[in-house]
């Protein structure tokens, strides 16, 4: 009994794992090797593979790779370059610096819904604020979200907005926590504040810039509420990433299975993104 | 402290003591029904419908009568609304699962009732609609104009209930059209001639035409330039988005949007491309004639007063604009569908919609638009005589007659939006066209 007795305290939860991630997680693997087109009330009918084979010659799942991955990785470079470099930036004692950092949490705090229902006004090609803007400098307006090229670096910029604060404000804390005797030794060998940055400052941030980037590359992957509500994936599909391909086949075509199937896709590419940032946090090697 | 806590101990005991009255209460509810001989609406008294509703002006003018209705039949509403888009997943969702305890909801035939009759989900009226104690004797039938009431019928029996009918008109900044020196557009030709006129003339500072360009919310607009073109959603059982009158009609729509729309109309539902028209930056609109009041809203709109309102102008194969209604359905598994149906005759009475027609809602109603209230009080006649006349020569066909609606407005959207892109429209309406095949096949 004794030697039984470290299971019976995970028991609880294993339990709540299986029932919340495990049963899901199965039964959406089973559902995506079936045809399921509700809309019609009719059930489910076993079809293997196929759901696989069709979505892969599927240019509509393509097209929402692309758009997944240049969305994913344009706001992950934007926002982890931005984010470090204000995390430098801030990194020293200045009047308010405590007001500065509970400024940057707005953006992290308001609702994503919210955020983009305005960006999507701001954006607006007729009357939206930044096209106004734009005018009154002398520039032409632009299409922004109206347009297929314009509308993923427009979406990616909102998405910045939003969420350069979260990494900006990793990246701070950890900076704050850094010993400083190498800095004062480096200050005494007379580098230079960018040599300092380079080969001091940075190796030591790297763990929390990498968890970091981290967090809001899986959570990038998955963005459906922000693209949602400011293009509904258009013009077209221009802007229609996995996640919203997943909720139109499940929730607009009431096509279950091919949902689940796609479903399960998108997990497989969170989890991979997941095991190589891991490798790489562990190896330690940036460079 | 102690006062707290007594506070809540007399609560609880409040709440103990009234229990079995609520419960005794209840009792009688369910003991009088069937008991109930001739109309009464006390009959099914104490208790509880739900509803589930879309956000829509027809909403806004029955939620604050809500009471009223309450207090005549003892019966308690429980109203949910919802956006559109939202409201429309949410309802299938409900049913799909099985589990939903939704008595009644809205629903638009020509858009659904297909699917949820085949799954089942919308109950039979004809029943209740011929019971002598459950049908108000006032309510008069005959009343609903047989077009609408058709609407929900499936294999002989009625669905649905039409609150409003509507149609979509082609409205024009009169100011504009003066300024310009234009006059109202009858053929498809003088409707791209005024357009051009008045873009070029203004040098692009007032469009020439707005209309929505969002994937499938452009269908159900663009449908009526499809079918005045001489196309068909469906040619047999197979998709005709690539037949030449197709073509003709994606070509045309694109091509008004690109040379003489505002830029951003792909990204443009209904809501868009009204409010350009309503700040006065385009000539003109075709869309959904249930959006005048907000046209003729001075708080909301620049053009009040100003506008002219006009059947689509005639293409190739005529003027074909569509009818289209929002209606009220039972669930098929509602419990309290006697209760329900009390509710569904208020809220399509005649006092109702003739209040709908006063605030600009189109009814589906003949006392409605006859009544001498009605003909005294309407501010713009033009759009009650270009309503009646859309009326008479409209299509009921606006989605595509299939199950997967959805999917099949998405196949013809990116066709729509690549003609208002400048892309080639013939490739997008084959591939569309392929597409919606792939879709039918796959059901």
């Amino acid at each position: 009994m004794r030697r039984n007795e470290k299971y019976w305290f995970t028991l609880p939860a294993l339990t709540v794992i299986g029932i919340i991630v495990v049963f899901p997680l199965t039964y959406n693997i089973y559902m995506g090797l079936h045809s399921w087109f509700v809309a019609g009330g009719a059930s489910p009918r076993w079809v293997g593979l196929n759901n696989y084979v069709k979505i892969m010659k599927d240019p509509r799942f393509w097209n929402s790779m692309r758009v997944t991955f240049l969305f994913s990785i344009g706001a992950l470079v934007l926002e982890t370059l931005l984010g470090t470099s204000l995390a430098l930036f801030l990194n020293r004692e200045f009047r308010g610096k405590n007001l500065v950092k509970l400024l940057f949490l707005f953006p992290i705090a308001s609702t994503p819904v919210a955020v983009s229902l305005i960006w999507g006004m701001m954006y607006n090609y007729d009357l939206g604020i930044i096209n106004i803007a734009i005018q009154a400098l002398g520039f032409e307006p632009q299409l922004w979200l109206a347009s297929p090229k314009m509308v993923i670096p427009s979406l990616i910029f909102a998405d910045a907005w939003q969420w350069t604060p979260l990494i900006l404000l990793i990246v701070l804390a950890s900076l704050e926590s850094l010993p400083t005797d190498p800095f004062e030794s480096a200050k005494v060998d007379g580098a230079h504040i960018f040599q300092v940055i380079r080969y001091i400052t940075l190796p030591m941030i790297q763990p929390a810039i990498i968890a970091a980037a981290m967090i809001r590359s899986i959570d990038a992957i998955k963005t459906f509420d922000m693209i949602y509500v400011m293009t509904q994936g258009g013009p077209d599909i221009a802007s229609e990433n996995l996640n919203l391909y997943i909720f139109q086949t499940g929730f607009s075509y009431f096509r279950m299975g091919a949902a689940s199937s796609l479903a399960i896709i998108l997990f497989t590419i969170v989890l991979a993104v997941n095991v190589l940032l891991a490798i790489t946090r562990k190896s330690g090697d940036l460079s | 402290m102690k006062r707290t806590i007594m506070f809540f101990t007399m609560i609880a005991l409040i709440a103990l003591l009234a229990f079995p009255i609520m419960a005794q209460g209840q009792q009688e509810a369910e003991d009088a029904g069937p008991e109930v001989v001739g109309f009464d609406w006390q009959s099914r008294s104490g208790e509880t419908i739900k509803i589930m509703a879309n956000k829509h002006p027809w909403v806004d003018i029955i939620e604050p009568k809500i009471g009223e209705f309450e207090a005549m039949t003892g019966i308690k509403v429980e109203l949910a609304v919802y956006p559109e888009d939202q409201f429309r997943t949410k309802r299938t969702v409900e049913m799909v699962s099985g589990a939903s305890d939704v008595d009644v909801f809205m629903l638009m035939p020509g858009n659904s009732l297909a699917q949820y009759y085949q799954a089942g989900w919308v109950a039979p009226l004809d029943d209740l609609m011929a019971s002598e104690s459950f049908l108000w004797p006032e309510y008069d039938l005959d009343d609903i104009f047989s077009s609408a009431l058709d609407a929900g019928v499936k294999e002989d029996k009625h669905y649905t209930i039409p609150i409003l009918l509507e149609t979509s008109l082609l409205s024009y900044n009169k100011e504009i059209f003066e300024k310009y020196d234009v006059a109202v557009p009858t053929t498809m030709e003088e409707l791209e001639a005024a357009a051009k006129k008045i873009y070029e003339g203004s040098n692009g500072q007032i469009y020439g035409i707005t209309l929505r360009g969002k994937k499938a919310a452009a269908t159900s607009q663009w449908v009526d330039f499809l079918h005045s073109f001489g196309g068909e959603w469906l040619e047999g059982d197979k998709s005709g988005l690539g037949t030449e009158a197709a073509i003709a009609a994606t070509d045309y729509y694109g091509r008004l949007l690109r040379l003489y729309g505002p830029k951003s109309a792909p990204s443009n539902s209904w809501y868009e491309a009204i409010s350009i028209f309503m700040q006065g930056k385009a000539a003109m609109v075709y869309d959904a004639s249930v959006f005048k009041p907000n046209y003729e809203d001075p708080t909301k709109s620049e053009v009040a007063g100003k506008v002219g309102y006009a059947v689509i102008p005639a293409g190739p194969a005529g003027s074909i604009p569509h009818i289209s209604n929002w209606a009220l359905s039972l669930y098929s598994k509602s419990d309290n569908k006697e209760a329900a149906w009390l509710f569904v005759q208020w809220a399509t009475s005649k006092d109702i919609a003739l209040e709908g027609l006063l605030a600009g809602i189109p009814s589906a109603r003949n006392s409605a638009w006859d009544s001498s209230e009605f003909k005294d009080n309407d501010t713009t006649p033009e759009w009650t005589a270009a309503s009646i006349a859309s009326y008479e020569v409209a299509s009921p066909i606006w989605n595509p007659p299939v199950i997967p609606v959805g999917e099949c407005r998405d196949a013809a959207g990116s066709a729509i939006v690549a003609s208002i892109l400048g892309e080639d429209v013939r490739a997008a309406s084959l591939a569309a066209e392929k597409t919606m095949n792939d879709i039918l096949a796959n059901q």
